[in-house]
């Protein structure tokens, strides 16, 4: 329950982060909030030789509101959002799903950006910003350049991240006036990890009707357009839909995420 | 690996110290600066018993590095002597008989405190979320809630109520038990000599190559060009006799592990088939694990060949408490498809005469069975979302 021994550095910028990064024949990783690569590191299921602990960068924390959206640097924390101390361009989403991450002892050190890097499945915000359309600001040695959330998960754990380049901010864009959102998880007990994830976004004004069911053992499985789903319940296009997404043919499987996705559209509010 | 300087304060006293880069808050506290109040339980961030507060916000010593906190203000439970909402909250425990082996206490108290001045309107439900990141095996938590809520009744009483704490906007939980996971086990009749064995999990897995079936078996019966297709693998003694010695590294996200072992290889020409039936250890995580993989050839017509595939696969060590078949699925999914385009590339340069392309490169490959289970029990410790 002890890490094994590794070396720490704090750097003060992006491209000093980035060099360490690139550091070849070791292996190093980001430490942000360590939520999750804390508990590895202690069970040493992670070894690294170096640790680059990214929270100091200003680059990172800064976080920034236009017409179109905000930017939330990477380590911006899941209780900054819940707390409403980072803009809210989602009525309300961000600080709900927030609310729901794991404990507030865990949302106080966790960051969006890591949690994202971390592509853990079961989490919350992969989820949350593939159904607002949200993209990503990577930062490497040849510059920056943005992707859809949606493109950035590969898969369990796998993300388009590469070992050089660290995930700089989300940029998260201003929902319509007449927006409506639904979200539900199923859990067995409050923060612990889900088993399935439901989201679904209606945005008339930008003609948006996205589901996405979250929590698979992969990457999400993005409806883009649900809207007749969310004009008329039927479990048998949801499971059908599921199965096309490549959920798997595991009945419980199939059964848990059309749940989770049909109890998101019924709390469309 | 040198011990480095961190610079912080510790119940309103400055603190500077050497300290070891992997050494965690939790140890710090405790065995530098000998402040016991703070616990250790689980010791990966699941139970709340080393919770403190860091710059004013309650976090979970455990998980963070004391180097990591350069700069910061802690306060442990012994820096609340004073403090008059953990006054009350103490009578509170007492009065309601919120302990009684008090091992989760010091966490539980400052939990509690976070959820009295944080969320003064909170009702019992909400009460109930809040604590659920600390884990309490005496009590039944009934006087623990009563207890955070007898103290904020009296702060409400007393006017000491500041912003509101609406209850959670997300739907949480289902109202209805989720029934278990069924066992997914898919069968290729004909693939396998005996049925899986007890407690193996198993999957299938098919593709297509576009050459005819007799030279994609030429290739099967050379296991080195074989083994080279498989993302990770290596043979590391030549084969003798269907024996194989050899080794697989996995790397999943920040994991990674290298299984070393050995394993049979057993081919029956006439029925295009085989089976290889191995184990393997990795050294770092004294994890084992053996498994099955049949194999079998089938024509397609216009010269191509279906690869069936089916995996029996066991665990054993401290990492095989649980496991999962959707990720590991998903995982043999990907590392087929790398396996089968490595396996298309050699047969085309074969078929032209051209010198063998080197082997793709796969992130993923069969760790998936090391990692779903690293995973569902990752997943079963830390109540992360």
């Amino acid at each position: 329950m002890k890490p094994a021994r590794f070396d720490y550095a704090r750097p003060a910028s992006l491209g000093e982060a980035v060099a360490l990064l690139g550091t070849r024949g070791t292996v190093v990783k980001c430490l942000a909030g360590g939520q999750s690569l804390g508990p590895m590191l202690n069970l040493r299921l992670v070894q690294p030789d170096l640790l680059v602990d990214i929270t100091r960068i200003p680059e990172l924390t800064r976080v920034e509101e236009d017409g179109d959206g905000v930017l939330l640097g990477a380590c911006t924390t899941h209780a900054a959002i819940e707390d409403g101390r980072v803009p809210d361009v989602t009525g309300g989403v961000l600080p709900a799903v927030a609310q729901g991450i794991a404990y507030r002892a865990v949302r106080s050190r966790g960051t969006i950006g890591g949690s994202l890097a971390h592509a853990d499945p079961a989490a919350d915000w992969i989820t949350c910003l593939t159904a607002l359309g949200a993209e990503i600001v990577v930062h490497g040695p040849s510059g920056r350049r943005e992707l859809a959330v949606a493109e950035f998960m590969r898969g369990g754990f796998e993300t388009a991240l590469e070992a050089d380049e660290i995930l700089e901010a989300v940029r998260v864009p201003r929902l319509g006036a007449g927006a409506r959102w639904g979200y539900y998880k199923v859990n067995r007990k409050p923060g612990e990890f889900a088993h399935a994830i439901g989201a679904v976004l209606h945005d008339p004004e930008r003609g948006v009707c996205r589901a996405v069911a979250g929590a698979t053992e992969s990457r999400p499985i993005v409806i883009e357009d649900a809207s007749r789903l969310v004009a008329r319940s039927d479990r048998a296009a949801v499971v059908e839909l599921l199965r096309e997404g490549g959920l798997g043919a595991d009945a419980y499987s199939l059964q848990i995420h059309a749940v989770a996705l049909e109890r998101a559209i019924r709390t469309l509010s | 690996m040198t011990a480095a300087t961190v610079t912080l304060t510790v119940n309103g006293k400055a603190v500077t110290a050497a300290v070891e880069p992997r050494t965690h808050l939790a140890d710090f506290l405790r065995e530098q600066l000998l402040l016991t109040g703070t616990r250790l339980g689980c010791e990966h961030g699941v139970c709340g018993a080393c919770t403190v507060e860091i710059d004013g916000q309650i976090a979970r010593a455990c998980i963070i590095f004391a180097i990591a906190c350069d700069g910061a203000e802690v306060r442990t439970i012994e820096g609340f002597d004073d403090d008059p909402v953990m006054a009350r909250l103490r009578q509170a425990f007492t009065q309601e008989h919120a302990l009684q082996c008090g091992y989760c206490t010091p966490g539980m108290l400052i939990a509690a405190r976070d959820i009295a001045t944080r969320l003064p309107e909170a009702d019992e439900a909400r009460v109930r979320v809040e604590l659920a990141g600390n884990l309490c095996r005496c009590t039944g938590y009934a006087g623990i809630v009563a207890a955070v809520r007898r103290v904020l009744e009296e702060r409400r009483a007393a006017g000491e109520a500041g912003v509101s704490a609406p209850s959670p906007a997300v739907v949480r939980g289902p109202a209805a038990p989720i029934p278990r996971p069924a066992v997914v086990a898919p069968t290729v009749p004909g693939m396998t000599s005996a049925g899986p064995d007890a407690g193996m999990t198993t999957l299938a897995q098919s593709f297509v190559v576009r050459h005819p079936r007799a030279r994609v078996w030429a290739m099967f019966e050379d296991v080195e060009r074989v083994a080279a297709c498989m993302p990770g693998a290596a043979l590391t003694e030549p084969p003798r006799d269907g024996h194989l010695v050899g080794r697989i590294a996995i790397k999943l996200g920040p994991m990674g592990a290298t299984f070393a072992g050995a394993a049979t290889l057993a081919l029956d020409q006439a029925a295009y088939r085989g089976i290889i039936e191995g184990s393997g250890r990795d050294q770092r995580s004294a994890t084992r694990a053996k498994g099955r993989i049949a194999y079998r050839l089938i024509e397609q017509g216009d010269g191509a060949t279906r690869v069936e595939i089916e995996v029996a696969f066991a665990l054993a060590g401290p990492l095989a408490q649980f496991s999962r078949a959707g990720i590991v699925t998903d995982l043999a999914g990907r590392l087929t498809a790398a396996f089968a385009e490595n396996l298309q590339a050699q047969l085309d340069a074969e078929a032209s005469g051209q010198a063998a392309p080197a082997p793709l490169e796969a992130k993923l490959d069969a760790g998936g069975l090391l990692f779903s289970v690293l995973w569902a029990r990752l997943k079963a410790l830390f109540g992360r979302s």
